[in-house]
C-alpha cells in the first residue's frame, strides 16, 4: 500500500518533469540547421540594467532559507531469520512524514567581523515515527546548529561559538574525523557530513601564505546522542541510558593542527586531547536500572595528506589514539563482570581514491581500518572483546550531473570490511528552478547475522522530497 | 580624466598593434594579441559576473531560451603572475542562487605545459577546503565546466598559443566589423587532447577581440559556438561584456555577462590563497576594500 502510494507520487513527479519539457523539435535537429538561425543577445539585456546590478538588500542577502517536506518509508514486507531460529516479521511503513525549515545567517557586519548561524525546526506529521512516539500527536523540534562570532586580526582569526571542526582528507571515511560528535537518527542520514553535530568551541587560526596553524578549545564536549524513541535505530531497553553527570567533573578538549600546501599536495600534522564521542554503558545494578555513560579521555596524534595526479586525487589519513576503550559500540551494553576497563592504544588508517571521470561525473573509493594494539593483554579469563582484529569500513561514491544540468544523481555503497553488511543508497534530484527542487532516495540494506545491522537485512526504503530555497 | 587617459591608451595600443601587424600579420601574431588583450583586461581585477544558462529552442527562426534561465551571480578576483604575467590566480565566490551561496573556488592556472593547474573548493557542509584534481586545463578530453555552465576552462582561457597552428582563412565582415577569420588546429601532444579538433575565430581587426568562435570535433561536426557582444572599453581594454556559448550537442546555452569589471586594482597576492575560502570575515573585508577601489 505504502509502496503504491510512493510509486504514484514518483509517477506524478515524473509526469510533471516530462510535461514541463517544451523542447522545440527544431532545436534538437542536426546542428547544421543552427547556421541559418539568428541569435539576438538582447535576451540578456536585463542583466545589464542598473536595478539588476545589485544583489538583494544586505540584510536579506545574509539569510538563506530552505524548506523541505520529506516522505520516507520501508516498503519491503519480509521476514528476517534470527540466530535463535525464529523469524522477525517486518512490514512496510512510513517512517518520515515531516517538514523541515533551515535558516542560515552569515553576515560580515563590520570590517574583520563575521556572525554566522544556522537554525532548524521540524514538524512531524501523521505516520512519522516521532508522531507515533508522541502518542499520535503532531510533534515539533527546534535546534541551533551553528552559531559563532569571528574576528580577524591580521594573519590571525578567532572564532567562538557552536561550530564544526573536520580533520582528515578522506571525505566521509576518515579516522581523524573524531572531534565533533554525530547523530545517526535514522536511515535518511547516510553521510557523515549530515550526521555531524556542532559543539561550543574557541578556534584560532594563523595563516601564512600556503600554510596554516590552528588550535581549538572545547570546554563542553558533547557525546553521540542515543537514538530517538520510535526511530528504526531505537531499541526498547530494560534500562535507562543516562548521560554522565558533568558538574562534579568538568571536562574539556583541546588540540592543534599545522598544514601546508604544495603544488600537487597538502599535508597536515595534528595532536589533540579528546573524549570519546560514543559513550560506553555497563549493565546497572538491579536497584537503579539506570546506566550512566562512562566518559573516556584519550590522546590523538595524526597525519593527513593528499596528492593530485591529473584527474586523480589520492588521500591518506593516519591516526594513533592513546588510551581508548577496546569495546565501543552503539548497540552494546556490557555486563559488569565482563567489562573491559583497560585502556588500549589504537592505530587507524584511511586511504582514498577520487577520480574526476569527466566534467560532470566523479567517482571515489575509500577504506578505513582501525586496530587495537595488544588487544588480548590484561584481559581476565571471563573477559572477551566483542570485536577483535582489524575493524573498518569501505565507501564507494559516484555522482553525476547529466547534460541537462538540472538533474543530479549520486550513488553510495558502504559496508564493513568483513563483508557482513552493505548499504546501497541512490539519490536523484531535479531542479525546476534555482528555488524548487524535488528528490528521490532509494536505500537497500543487506546484512548477515554477524553484523550489528542484522535486523535491517532486506530492508528497502524509498523516499521523496520537495525543497524550496530562497 | 582618468577614463579619458585609459581610452586614449587603448586606442594608441590598438593603433600600434595594427601598425606593427600591418605588414606581416600571421595567425599566431593575431591570436597572441587577442590573448594579451584578454589577459591585460583582467589583471588584478575584480569582476561581478552573471552566468545564465538555459535550454534553447527556436521561435520564428530565432534562438531563444526555451525555459526560464538559471542565473548565478559570482564575484571574481583575478591576478596574473609568473613569467610575462602568463600564470593566473583567481578566486570566485557564488552570491546567488541561495542554494549555492558562499560556495568558493580557488584556481591557480599555469601557462607552462608541464605544470598542473591547482583547484580548491570550499565545502560549506564540512566548513573546510578540499583540493580538486583537475589536471592540466587542456589535458584528458573534457575540461571542467565553470560553475555548471556550458563554459569550460578551455573556453575562457586560450592557453598556450604555441600549441596551435593558426591559419588566416579570410578577411570578412562580422557583426558589421572588419574581422579576420582564423582557424586554430592543435599540433602539440597536449593540445591534441583538447575536446576541439579545430576552432574557427572571427577576430575584430581593430579591437583584437574574438567576436565569434566555432568549435568542431575531429569529424568536422560543430560542437559549440560562442558569440560575443557589447564590446566596450573597460578600464583601458576592449572587453566583450556579453559572451554566449551554445552547446549544439545538448542544446543548452550559457551567457556570461560581465556586469562590472575593474582591472589594475591593488590586490594583495595573500588574498588569492585558501584563507579567503575559509576565513569569511577576512574575505568579505578585502572584497569590500576592492569594491571601494572601484568607486
Amino acid at each position: 500500500m505504502i509502496a503504491k502510494y510512493l510509486l504514484i507520487s514518483f509517477a506524478l513527479l515524473y509526469q510533471i518533469i516530462v510535461a514541463g519539457d517544451p523542447t522545440d523539435s527544431a532545436a534538437s535537429s542536426d546542428n547544421d540547421s543552427h547556421k541559418s538561425l539568428i541569435f539576438e543577445d538582447s535576451l540578456f539585456d536585463a542583466l545589464f540594467e542598473p536595478q539588476n546590478h545589485m544583489y538583494n538588500p544586505p540584510w536579506l542577502d545574509a539569510f538563506t532559507v530552505r524548506i523541505t517536506h520529506q516522505l520516507f518509508g520501508q516498503i519491503n514486507n519480509h521476514a528476517i531469520g534470527l540466530p535463535t531460529g525464529r523469524r522477525y516479521q517486518k512490514k512496510s511503513m512510513i517512517e518520515h512524514n515531516r517538514t523541515g525549515l533551515n535558516i542560515r545567517y552569515s553576515n560580515a557586519f563590520a570590517p574583520n567581523w563575521l556572525l554566522q548561524g544556522s537554525w532548524q525546526a521540524r514538524v512531524f506529521w501523521n505516520q512519522d515515527y516521532e508522531y507515533d512516539a508522541n502518542k499520535k500527536n503532531i510533534d515539533t523540534e527546534y535546534r541551533i546548529n551553528e552559531l559563532f562570532l569571528q574576528r580577524t586580526l591580521g594573519r590571525h582569526s578567532l572564532k567562538f561559538g557552536r561550530q564544526t571542526l573536520v580533520w582528515g582528507e578522506t571525505v566521509g571515511n576518515s579516522v581523524l574525523d573524531v572531534i565533533n560528535h554525530t547523530e545517526y537518527r535514522d536511515f535518511s542520514i547516510i553521510d557523515i557530513e549530515d550526521a555531524r553535530l556542532n559543539q561550543w568551541m574557541l578556534v584560532w587560526d594563523f595563516f601564512n601564505n600556503q600554510s596554516q596553524l590552528s588550535g581549538f578549545l572545547n570546554l563542553y564536549p558533547e557525546f553521540n546522542p542515543s537514538p530517538v524513541e520510535g526511530s528504526p535505530l531505537y531499541f526498547a531497553l530494560p534500562i535507562n541510558l543516562r548521560y554522565t553527570h558533568r558538574n562534579s567533573n568538568p571536562i574539556f578538549e583541546a588540540g592543534a593542527r599545522w598544514s601546508k600546501s604544495y603544488e600537487k599536495s597538502d599535508i597536515a600534522f595534528m595532536g589533540a586531547y579528546l573524549w570519546e564521542n560514543q559513550l560506553q554503558y555497563r549493565s546497572p545494578t538491579e536497584e537503579l536500572m539506570e546506566s550512566s555513560g562512562i566518559k573516556n579521555d584519550f590522546y590523538l596524534l595524526g597525519f593527513s595528506t593528499n596528492y593530485a595526479l591529473d584527474r586523480i586525487l589520492l588521500t591518506l589519513d593516519i591516526s594513533l589514539n592513546r588510551g581508548v576503550f577496546p569495546d565501543r559500540s552503539f548497540f552494546v551494553i556490557t555486563p559488569l563482570e565482563n567489562t573491559v576497563n583497560i585502556k588500549k592504544d589504537q592505530v587507524g588508517i584511511s586511504f582514498g581514491f577520487e577520480y574526476g571521470i569527466s566534467a560532470t561525473q566523479d567517482l571515489s573509493l575509500s577504506a578505513k581500518m582501525e586496530k587495537i594494539l595488544d588487544e588480548g593483554d590484561g584481559l581476565h579469563a571471563n573477559q572477551a572483546l566483542i570485536k577483535r582484529g582489524i575493524e573498518g569500513t569501505w565507501l564507494l561514491r559516484y555522482s553525476s550531473r547529466p547534460l541537462d544540468r538540472n538533474t543530479t544523481f549520486s550513488g553510495t555503497l558502504q559496508g564493513d570490511l568483513d563483508g557482513n553488511a552493505m548499504v546501497v543508497s541512490l539519490r536523484s534530484n531535479y531542479a525546476f528552478s534555482d528555488q524548487i527542487e524535488i528528490g528521490c532516495h532509494v536505500l537497500y540494506i543487506a546484512a548477515n547475522n554477524d553484523s550489528r545491522m542484522a535486523l535491517f537485512d532486506g530492508d528497502l526504503r524509498l523516499g521523496a522530497s520537495i525543497t524550496y530555497y530562497f | 580624466m582618468i577614463a579619458a587617459i585609459k581610452i586614449l591608451t587603448a586606442v594608441v595600443t590598438a593603433f600600434l598593434m595594427s601598425m606593427s601587424f600591418s605588414e606581416e600579420q600571421t595567425g599566431q601574431d593575431i591570436m597572441n594579441a587577442v590573448e594579451r588583450m584578454l589577459r591585460s583586461s583582467n589583471d588584478s581585477s575584480f569582476a561581478q559576473i552573471k552566468l545564465s544558462s538555459c535550454r534553447f529552442g527556436v521561435t520564428a527562426g530565432r534562438i531563444t531560451c526555451a525555459e526560464k534561465p538559471r542565473v548565478k551571480i559570482l564575484e571574481t578576483v583575478t591576478m596574473n603572475l609568473g613569467v610575462d604575467n602568463k600564470d593566473t590566480k583567481s578566486i570566485s565566490i557564488t552570491r546567488e542562487p541561495a542554494s549555492e551561496r558562499g560556495v568558493g573556488m580557488l584556481n591557480y592556472t599555469y601557462y607552462q605545459t608541464d605544470r598542473e593547474n591547482q583547484t580548491w573548493l570550499y565545502l560549506s557542509a564540512l566548513g573546510r577546503v578540499k583540493r580538486i584534481a583537475t589536471g592540466a586545463s587542456d589535458d584528458y578530453g573534457e575540461p571542467a565546466s565553470i560553475f555548471g555552465s556550458e563554459f569550460t576552462t578551455e573556453d575562457v582561457n586560450y592557453g598556450n598559443i604555441e600549441d596551435y597552428q593558426i591559419n588566416i582563412l579570410s578577411q570578412t565582415i562580422q557583426d558589421g566589423r572588419n574581422a579576420w577569420q582564423l582557424e586554430a588546429i592543435p599540433v602539440t601532444k597536449k593540445a591534441k587532447r583538447s575536446r576541439y579538433a579545430r576552432t574557427v575565430y572571427f577576430v575584430d581587426k581593430e579591437r583584437y577581440v574574438s567576436l565569434r568562435s566555432e568549435m568542431y570535433d575531429k569529424y568536422g561536426k560543430q560542437l559549440k559556438r560562442s558569440i560575443s557582444s557589447r564590446v566596450e572599453m573597460m578600464n583601458g581594454h576592449w572587453v566583450a561584456r556579453s559572451v554566449t556559448m551554445f552547446n549544439l550537442v545538448s542544446n543548452r546555452l550559457s551567457n556570461m555577462a560581465m556586469v562590472d569589471l575593474h582591472a589594475g586594482l591593488s590586490v594583495n597576492e595573500d588574498f588569492l590563497t585558501q584563507r579567503s575560502l575559509i576565513d569569511s570575515a577576512y574575505r568579505e573585508t578585502v572584497l569590500n576594500q576592492l569594491r571601494s577601489q572601484t568607486k
